[in-house]
């Protein structure tokens, strides 16, 4: 029965090719968009190198001021001392590290620039994000307690800086008059990972760190990676608890503002945090979103249902030859459906070719260093759903309107 | 069905027009300056907090007797092209406003080439008793003086501080062609700052990184322990177009992909629609209806229900200009509105032809035969 149904499907498919391009190419084109979207939204949130612990790791990055009356506020990244005091006492958690919010500098190989982003970290960063060392090693708490001129470079600056193909490890990298001694080279990150990317990274007693720095505010940033999902709670509470305990006086900092918020969150709810402070707006912006994705999917699902309905009324003898020879409504139902779903699933591999090619051009093209796009299986997933909804959606609704055509009035048209 | 979808399609071209035509009517307006040979030299001075301000004075001495650079001038870190800020409050005459805050020197206008329109940039002299001299730019001139010529009014910051005007320069849109004209001020360095510590260089015609990797290592010889970054405003001002041409080429992209589908579908539904028709084409055309009569015909119908999901269109996108959503200017709505209503029409008139014609081609003889 079902492969009969295939067989009129594709028998049908090829009847006009010209709509069945139509309906294929809404079905495709709208699941690469999607495809591809969510794979970038993917890229941005999900858990890659070198966060791949990221689904359970909280960020404490954004710190906000305000006086009593909240007319004024001021907000930013915390010092480093703040962070030793209140995030690296934590008992909960796994680790916590504490890294330095991005910075620039430029070094010169035969009268070229590079530009470099520099990170000053503590030990347990390389501990909480997991990068994968083509040479040497990490720093050490020895290290730092020395205060040693040592760094960890990506190999993308080694090949600008030293000969390409060569070695690095044991070598001397000259940033800004000092000479640092390169003690690892690890993989680089993609630039939209914005808390572990870099091109070379310190240990945080290294020149014009900032740790030093006295008052709340200043230019690093803490992970803390929590042994399990479940231990999230948990640990975000031990640290309210310890910003609820701050003293007044380390509050008012010399400034003016007396009210500290500072909250560990996870990843997506920190970037959401950053611009979307009060429920109100956090409303606002799904809002926005969800518009955005009800359009994206909406106007092809309309224009989808528009083309089958008009469609199925030329079939409108056939229908009526078929339920004059006895086929109930039922099978009826059933063929439209199941033909829907055939050309949606067609539609839906071609959409996968598109975007695996798309893809491989983003990550290819440069345009993200380091870009590791993929399809995955969730994305997949997601996709052959929505896929199905489609199918239904444009399926469902004018087969219903047919079946219940008399029998008259169809074999008539 | 068809309203519904012609309606959504107007939506998103009105949602993507207010986006480009937002960004296109910034782009016009010149940014005012010049950036082209600017290097932009942030020095951050970390942990030595001893006599910076001498420093500063020393570095920009240091960097001015060399013979590559032809001007160059200090500046706050909200330098041209930068994400950064500074907003402040100013009172005149009861009108306050909180227009962007640039401090720098009096060599500003000479190295960025920002033309004075009236009055003339700050200089020394000008540092008279307790008013400390500052440029605007015109944005701001239109908000607080209204018929009057603003050089030498006071303008109240606090009780404790006031500013005498000098000069007003057109236009300084400091966060690149995409940006708005907001209302600014230049506010004269004072001799014992220690917060703007960017230095603006405006290097000679064919000066290359061999010198910039000379000063770097100078500079960094003269001030251990301070951070030495060295940008090109050129550079930056890339860095500053991407996040504008980013979203909205994605954008572009998505919505191009959304009508495409719109069309095809349209001009399917026409074609099945005309094809239902037939026999009241051919009953026209025999009756003595003209080809072109009958395009027309079709033509009207589709027109008829683009205009009237254009109409239930109107009623939310008029939304927008009126409860000032986004803070938009409302003429940017209004000529999104113009063309995207446009758009509309040519889209579906350009469905519908195709279909019409071939429709007005029927043979009264054989569409009347078939029935």
């Amino acid at each position: 029965m079902l492969i009969n149904y295939l067989k009129i499907a594709w028998k049908v498919l090829l009847r006009h090719p010209f709509y069945t391009f139509i309906t294929l190419f809404g079905i495709s084109l709208t699941l690469t968009v999607l495809m591809v979207l969510t794979s970038f939204l993917d890229h941005l949130f999900g858990s890659h190198y070198p966060e791949n612990k990221r689904f359970r790791t909280l960020y404490i990055a954004n710190m906000l001021q305000t006086d009593s009356a909240n007319t004024s506020m001021s907000s930013g990244p915390a010092s480093f001392r703040f962070l030793e005091k209140y995030a690296k006492s934590l008992k909960t958690p796994e680790n916590v590290a504490i890294v330095s919010n991005f910075s620039f500098s430029n070094t010169y190989v035969n009268g070229k620039r590079i530009k470099i982003n520099t990170k000053y970290t503590d030990a347990s960063f390389w501990k909480v994000a997991d990068f994968e060392f083509l040479e040497g090693k990490p720093y050490n708490e020895q290290n730092i307690k020395n205060g040693d001129y040592v760094a960890v470079i990506t190999d993308d600056l080694r090949d600008q800086y030293f000969e390409k193909g060569t070695l690095a490890l044991g070598k001397f990298i000259d940033i800004e008059n000092i000479n640092y001694r390169v003690i690892g080279v690890v993989k680089g990150s993609p630039p939209t990972r914005l808390y572990t990317y870099g091109d070379v990274y310190f240990p945080y007693t290294a020149p014009k760190s900032n740790y030093q720095n006295k008052g709340i505010r200043g230019s690093y940033i803490s992970m803390v990676l929590a042994k399990t999902i479940e231990d999230i709670p948990a640990i975000q509470s031990e640290f309210d608890n310890n910003i609820s305990r701050i003293p007044k006086e380390e509050i008012r900092d010399a400034s003016h503002y007396t009210v500290l918020t500072v909250k560990a969150l996870r990843y997506f709810d920190h970037f959401l945090d950053t611009f979307a402070r009060d429920d109100s707006q956090k409303v606002f912006f799904y809002s926005i979103a969800g518009l955005i994705l009800v359009m994206i999917m909406g106007l092809p699902a309309i224009n989808l249902v528009n083309v089958n309905v008009s469609r199925i009324l030329e079939r409108a003898s056939e229908i009526g030859v078929r339920k004059a020879f006895g086929a109930p409504a039922k099978a009826l139902l059933w063929q439209f459906i199941i033909e829907n779903i055939f050309i949606t699933v067609v539609g839906g591999l071609f959409a996968i070719i598109f975007s695996f090619v798309i893809i491989s051009m983003i990550n290819s093209s440069g345009w993200i260093a380091y870009a590791d796009l993929t399809i995955n299986f969730p994305v997949f997933v997601i996709s052959i759903f929505i896929c199905l909804i489609f199918g239904f959606l444009s399926g469902v609704l004018p087969a219903f309107r047919m079946s219940k055509l008399k029998i008259v009035d169809a074999l008539k048209a | 069905m068809l309203i519904i979808e012609i309606w959504a399609s107007f939506m998103v071209l009105f949602g993507v027009l207010s986006l480009i035509v937002y960004n296109v009517s910034n782009y016009i307006q010149p940014i005012g300056f010049e950036y082209d040979r600017v290097w932009n030299l942030q020095l951050t001075n970390n942990q030595d907090t001893v006599a910076v301000a001498d420093k500063m004075h020393r570095i920009v001495q240091q960097i001015k007797s060399n013979r590559e650079v032809e001007s160059l001038s200090r500046m706050s870190s909200n330098s041209p092209f930068s994400a950064n800020q500074m907003m402040n409050g100013v009172t005149y005459k009861k009108v306050s406003i909180s227009p962007e805050f640039f401090y720098t020197d009096e060599n500003f206008s000479k190295t960025m080439d920002l033309p004075v329109v009236t009055g003339k940039w700050f200089t020394e002299s000008d540092r008279v008793s307790k008013f400390t001299p500052i440029v605007i730019n015109s944005k701001l001139e239109e908000i607080l003086f209204i018929n009057e010529s603003p050089l030498g009014k006071v303008i109240k910051v606090d009780d404790k501080k006031s500013f005498k005007v000098v000069g007003v320069v057109d236009k300084f849109k400091s966060k690149g062609e995409f940006a708005n004209d907001t209302p600014a001020l230049f506010e004269m360095l004072s001799k014992d700052d220690t917060w703007s510590t960017n230095v603006l260089i405006k290097t000679k015609a064919g000066v290359d990184a061999n010198f910039e990797a000379k000063l770097v290592k100078e500079l960094a010889a003269t001030l251990p322990g301070w951070g030495i970054e060295v940008s090109y405003l050129t550079e930056q001002r890339k860095n500053r177009h991407n996040l504008t041409l980013v979203p909205v080429a994605i954008f572009l992209i998505i919505s191009a992909f959304l009508l495409t589908n719109v069309a095809l579908g349209l001009f399917g539904i026409l074609n099945l629609n005309i094809a239902k028709r037939k026999n009241e084409i051919g009953l026209r055309r025999a009756m003595g209806a003209t080809e072109r009569a009958v395009t027309k015909q079709f033509l009207g119908e589709i027109w008829v229900l683009a205009t009237l999901s254009v109409i239930i269109g109107l009623l939310f996108a008029i939304q927008f200009p009126i409860m000032h959503v986004f803070d938009l200017n409302a003429n940017v709505y209004m000529t999104a509105i113009v063309i995207a209503i446009a758009l509309i029409f040519i889209i579906v008139t350009l469905c519908a032809w195709y279909p019409s014609r071939q429709a007005s081609k029927i043979h009264p003889a054989l569409a009347l035969h078939e029935d």
